[in-house]
């Protein structure tokens, strides 16, 4: 294992082209997935995933082994993500949809609208969790994706998402909470 | 009456957050033992467990996989990016490399020839010691600058290279 990640920072760390091709092989859907759940947008997520890529080309040698990599990777997508959402709306990701602690209203989709996360997630039985998704603030669906389809450590999100584990908790807490209303049709 | 609804109404809610801490934290096995009695008995709070883990099964449910040819689009991109930067790169830091080298040997060898050189200027111009002396550590240090100055290029080339990919993306 740790001989394993003082490869991993070694070939990071030299730009070694078979090792990047075979780490973009082994993350592609997870990757893929996590930026899909962040952007709720196929062709953006596409466009991430390659941008992401290419700076863990460029920056490989800040990859210091200390944490897992795909904590790293995320971290990567999810602040170009941000960028593309401050160039965008000129605010964060987090203030846009974080009512609880910004005191913002939720910008929630018109739930009759059809979305790019739903054109993409095609699929009769799959429509409605699709919809409760799409309707979920960014950052509940994002600790939901990492915690329980990533399985990561409250810790490794809270490195991830750049907040104290408390937030990630309760960002659980009430995604969790929204989901099941959502889900059963409620309100979130 | 009251107190044993007020009392009801506790273990519901009870059980209602230890059931969210049990997946978002885990609990003790105090708490698990507690949360599996109160179970047994309350068929409101056994919905809930329900509830939340049809929500997760949902949120498992959902098959998102990347497209077919991304990854090989991406080490595609990432090939020719690693290509670019390794010539923007290495013929400048093969030139500081060389001239860092050519400058120490010819300074080591030619250190005595420069100081009696610039002794005999200095005394033939009549300048006082100290001046030809600074002319001699300036010699020792025009390397360093040189080197300084390729090193510089090298970083604004390499920033300008940055810019024109994130104005191509």
């Amino acid at each position: 294992m740790a001989d394993d990640r003082k490869t991993l920072i070694q070939g990071l760390r030299q730009r070694d082209p078979e090792l990047l091709d075979r780490l973009i092989e082994e993350y592609q859907h997870r990757l893929y997935r996590y930026l899909v759940y962040l952007t709720s947008d196929a062709a953006r997520a596409e466009d991430f995933f390659q941008e992401t890529w290419i700076r863990v080309l460029e920056r490989g040698h800040q990859y210091d082994g200390r944490h897992k990599f795909e904590a790293w990777l995320f971290t990567i997508a999810r602040n170009l993500v941000i960028d593309w959402q401050r160039q965008k709306k000129a605010i964060s990701l987090d203030s846009m949809v974080d009512p609880d602690e910004e005191g913002r209203p939720i910008d929630l989709p018109d739930e009759k609208a059809e979305s790019p996360l739903q054109v993409y997630l095609q699929g009769e039985s799959e429509q409605r969790v699709q919809a409760s998704l799409d309707r979920l603030p960014v950052p509940y669906r994002e600790v939901l994706l990492l915690r329980f389809r990533e399985e990561m450590q409250l810790d490794e999100i809270a490195r991830i998402q750049s907040t104290p584990i408390s937030t990630v908790k309760s960002r659980l807490y009430r995604g969790l909470e929204a989901l099941k209303g959502l889900l059963a049709g409620g309100a979130a | 009456m009251n107190s044993q609804l007020n009392n009801t109404n506790e273990s519901h809610a009870r059980a209602e957050s230890l059931i969210a801490k049990e997946r978002v934290e885990g609990i003790s096995p105090a708490e698990q033992e507690w949360l599996t009695v109160h179970l047994r008995e309350c068929g409101q709070c056994s919905a809930s467990v329900e509830a939340t883990q049809q929500a997760l099964r949902s949120l498992l449910s959902l098959q998102v996989t990347a497209p077919r040819g991304l990854a090989a689009r991406t080490q595609f991109r990432v090939r020719l990016r690693a290509q670019e930067m390794r010539s923007v790169r290495q013929p400048r830091w093969r030139l500081v490399y060389l001239m860092c080298g050519a400058s120490w040997v010819a300074g080591a060898a030619t250190a005595p020839y420069v100081w009696r050189g610039l002794e005999w200027i200095g005394h033939r111009a009549g300048l006082p010691d100290l001046v030809w002396k600074m002319g001699f550590g300036v010699w020792w240090a025009l390397p360093a600058i040189i080197a300084a100055a390729i090193l510089f290029a090298e970083s604004a080339g390499t920033n300008a290279a940055r810019i024109d990919l994130n104005r191509n993306l």
